[in-house]
């Protein structure tokens, strides 16, 4: 089943107007692409998609390339000095590095630069010269990212305070960009508090307005009005990126050395043992499936899947298992791509309870504790110190969790701690060299030292949920709360202001109005017209797996009324977060 | 998306008009381009040889697929209708045959391409652009090929259902259900399997009776000739899997296709000019052209 939502819509608006658009039938082309636009590229397009439609090679602009002047290139670049100046040095001398130039910009290219072009040879070789309108990246066909990993250390370093007000324009016009694909105009909401989310709001405003001016079909259609875009801060809800999630998704980018989304194991398929690396990703139907699935649920589901799949291939095997499958493999080859799926995913669920059980059994329990305030029973903590203790006294246990362990205490006190205990437990965990990421934390605007910068800041109070969930997994971030308070329109406008005036709600609908009549003529894909609402949520500065999967959680229990997308500059991992708190000052 | 290719034709005319007048016969106007010097050489590079080939899978793939269309349709008529049914079941055999040669076909094309691509490699090196597409086009026609063959398999899976259902029908109507493991065992037994299915008939009439045992005797052939069909292609499923697990699945991944592409190096260009420059520079190479040796024992022995 090919991906749908976001990384749909995001395919479809580069491979029809940028590569299909400049297709010739028996002419080959290049693709240039320079960082950005290759990962905004890779992650709704695969290279069968462009070899399918005349791209035969894809090249970095910043690397030295091998000149190909037979064929015509496709530039689909970010219009910045670097990929500009590459751009024109390509066509400089008076050998061409290829016959012709399609240039794409992923949004508008500043005069300067563009005057640069204008006035070199490029100008002449060139036969197209657009401006797409994408400067993000679909993720998941509910989450975007920005692909700025360095953004919390841009927002809340004292090293940075210059260059801020660009960084927050870029952020803007990239936000705006999603909106803008999606053909939404939301009305803009902030958390009150942090400047930044409302210098941030007020930007996206603007730039929203001024793509509106281009693009009036934004915001059109039934029920649009009542699209909601908000901007959230990070030290919002410090808890869910640094607890311990024991879903698939989370758990595995938690405890498993995951890189670009690739897992890699061992294993044996037709020939001898030896590594297979997997994408995770969208087009893994199976990972779809299980991703957000708690992990003991996982193995479960997988080899119910696979023994049902075995029998209705006749295959003979009582205990599929992932041994058995290279077996399997060699008496039906035809069903490689579905008995690699179970294998990987039967390999991964394994990894991850193996990490789990060396050292974290213990460590996840005290974690829920401290965040939810009370026990698996529902009883009140009452001495966290002795709870957590132990943890900290353990040498089994890394440094990483034990700081993450530390950081949840202080949240649990809601006021802080003083500097002594603050002293007294890093002295226990003995973790001094990482203790300023604990400290750090205030600059996210967490209570951490009691009557410090941040005194009288508090977490924000969470709903009570009454759905059964297993014990050591009882946390709900509290996006989750926002995004269904924001859906049924019980979000306090005091906490969470808007930028301008909404349109006025109609709450009774004189017309009936049906997504389907009267928008017959008028030439949209499904994966583009989507008739319902939209959520769009930004944290600044990272977004958590968990809250992720709070996305597709609370847009499920709309029954498909409500579209939520959550998206960040990029997304957290605890040990990446931990590591960007680290590096802040 | 915003059309800006006006805008720059635009600054470009502009800038033209103040541009002394020598430079622009260099340009031909109506196609852009600057005239080059270049020799042209009767045989086409290897990047259009693999262009070529490349094109020439594709095509065939399409033709399998256009194939595996029609089995698809011959399927839905057999599923359907209640006469001419071994008529159908011929078509469907003709066209798996055509299948699985042009299958085999394709196959052969892809090793051809996989050996030049590495063949390639020997020569121009891993990371020259003309490898790099050969090598990424193998991997992708693999790939087609792959999805093309699922394709099949699962249009002959179809076929081998309904024929099953049919034959577990008319068995029932004749008084005897047969439950999905006893087809199997029957269908692994061939011809003698019939035997044995017959002989458990009582047929209660004779007329319609008869009709239903010869049909159920043509299905039962069929399915046995279906199971036949499908071991014969076994081995280039076989082998088509082999060649995807060697290849990996992640190179579809265009972030890890161009991380992997080390930066062009100029190398024989480079190096053929530093040499020339050098033996130039050496000073008793020109006094003592026909004495290059001495050039270099007193230059050791200068550097001593």
């Amino acid at each position: 089943m090919a991906p749908g939502g976001l990384k749909a819509v995001v395919g479809d608006k580069i491979l029809s107007g940028v590569i299909k658009s400049v297709k010739k039938d028996g002419e080959w082309k290049v693709l240039i692409v320079d960082h950005m636009s290759m990962r905004i590229l890779s992650s709704c397009c695969k290279m069968s998609d462009i070899l399918a439609e005349g791209v035969t090679i894809v090249e970095d602009i910043n690397k030295r390339r091998e000149p190909i002047s037979s064929l015509e290139a496709i530039y689909l670049i970010t219009p910045v000095e670097k990929s500009v100046r590459a751009l024109i040095a390509d066509f400089k001398d008076s050998t061409f590095t290829y016959k012709a130039a399609h240039i794409f910009f992923t949004d508008t290219c500043p005069d300067d630069l563009f005057a640069e072009i204008g006035k070199s040879r490029v100008a002449k070789v060139a036969k197209t010269l657009k401006e797409i309108n994408v400067a993000f990246l679909p993720y998941e066909s509910q989450v975007f990212s920005l692909d700025d990993p360095a953004s919390l250390y841009s927002f809340y370093s004292s090293k940075t305070n210059e260059g801020r007000n660009k960084m927050i324009e870029n952020l803007a016009e990239q936000i705006a960009t999603l909106c803008d694909t999606l053909n939404e105009y939301p009305a803009v909401r902030y958390r009150k508090g942090p400047e930044e989310n409302a210098k941030l709001a007020d930007e996206v405003y603007q730039r929203l307005t001024a793509h509106k001016a281009d693009n009036p079909k934004m915001g059109e259609g039934p029920d649009k009005a009542r699209s909601q875009l908000l901007i959230v801060d990070r030290g919002f809800d410090p808890i869910s990126p640094i607890l311990h999630e024991l879903t698939l998704q989370a758990m595995a980018y938690d405890l498993l050395d995951i890189k670009q989304d690739i897992y890699i194991y061992q294993t044996t398929g037709i020939g001898n043992a030896k590594e297979r690396e997997v994408l995770l990703d969208e087009d893994d139907d199976l990972w779809v499936q299980l991703r957000h699935m708690h992990i003991a649920d996982v193995t479960k589901k997988v080899t119910e899947l696979l023994r049902t799949f075995c029998e209705s291939k006749r295959m003979s095997t009582d205990n599929a298992n992932i041994k058995d499958l290279s077996q399997m493999l060699k008496k039906m080859p035809q069903y490689q791509k579905e008995l690699s799926m179970y294998s990987t995913h039967l390999h991964l669920a394994e990894a991850c309870m193996k990490k789990f059980k060396t050292s974290l059994d213990n460590v996840c329990e005290v974690e829920q504790d401290l965040a939810m305030g009370a026990n698996a029973e529902g009883e009140p903590l009452k001495d966290a110190m002795k709870s957590i203790v132990p943890v900290l006294l353990n040498n089994d246990i890394e440094a990483y969790d034990k700081i993450r362990i530390i950081l949840l205490f202080i949240f649990h006190k809601k006021k802080g701690i003083t500097e002594e205990n603050l002293a007294k437990l890093i002295q226990h965990a003995n973790i001094r060299e990482d203790s300023k990421i604990i400290t750090n934390m205030q600059k996210l605007g967490c209570n951490i030292i009691a009557g410090g910068c941040n005194a009288g800041k508090m977490l924000p109070d969470r709903k009570e949920r009454t759905e059964s969930t297993y014990q050591l997994s009882r946390w709900t971030p509290v996006i989750k709360d926002v995004m269904e308070n924001a859906i049924e329109d019980k979000l306090d406008r005091k906490q969470w202001p808007f930028i301008s005036d909404p349109a006025p709600i109609n709450t009774t609908q004189t017309a009936v109005s049906s997504a389907r009549f009267g928008h017959w003529h008028k030439n949209k894909s499904p994966t583009e017209y989507r008739s319902g609402p939209r959520l769009i949520i930004f944290v600044i500065s990272g977004v958590s797996h968990s809250e992720m999967r709070s996305a597709y959680e609370v847009t499920r229990a709309t029954e498909g009324k409500w579209e939520v997308l959550i998206g960040s500059s990029h997304i957290l991992t605890p040990t990446s977060f931990l590591n960007d708190l680290n590096g802040l000052d | 998306m915003r059309d800006m290719l006006v805008r720059l034709k635009t600054i470009n005319e502009e800038q033209e008009g103040s541009v002394t007048e020598h430079s622009k016969h260099e340009f031909d106007e109506h196609n852009g381009t600057l005239l080059r010097q270049a020799v042209i050489f009767e045989s086409s590079s290897p990047l259009d040889v693999i262009l070529k080939e490349a094109q020439t899978i594709r095509k065939e793939i399409a033709l399998l697929c256009s194939e595996v269309t029609r089995l698809n349709a011959n399927n839905e008529r057999y599923a359907t209708t209640v006469s001419c049914l071994s008529l159908l079941k011929k078509d469907s055999d003709a066209i798996a045959r055509r299948i699985r040669h042009r299958g085999e076909s394709v196959y052969a094309h892809l090793q051809a391409l996989g050996n030049k691509s590495k063949q390639l490699e020997e020569e121009e090196g891993a990371n020259s652009a003309v490898c790099r597409i050969a090598q990424t086009q193998y991997s992708t026609l693999t790939h087609a090929f792959q999805a093309a063959m699922n394709d099949y398999n699962k249009a002959e899976e179809k076929e081998r259902k309904i024929c099953r259902k049919r034959i577990q029908r008319q068995a029932s109507i004749l008084g005897k259900d047969i439950s999905d493991e006893q087809l199997d065992e029957l269908v692994d037994k061939g011809g003698e399997g019939w035997t044995e299915l017959s002989q458990d008939f009582h047929p209660h009439g004779i007329g319609s009776c008869r009709m239903a045992m010869c049909d159920i005797k043509g299905r039962h052939k069929e399915l046995v000739e279906l199971e036949a069909r499908l071991k014969e292609v076994h081995e280039l499923f076989l082998q088509m899997a082999t060649l995807v697990e060697e290849q990996g699945s992640v190179l579809n991944n265009i972030e890890v296709n161009v991380c992997r592409t080390a930066g062009y190096i100029e190398k024989f260009n480079d190096n053929v000019k530093r040499a020339i420059q050098y033996k130039k520079k050496n000073p008793f190479l020109q006094c003592c052209p026909c004495l290059p040796c001495w050039g270099i024992i007193i230059q050791q022995c200068n550097k001593q």
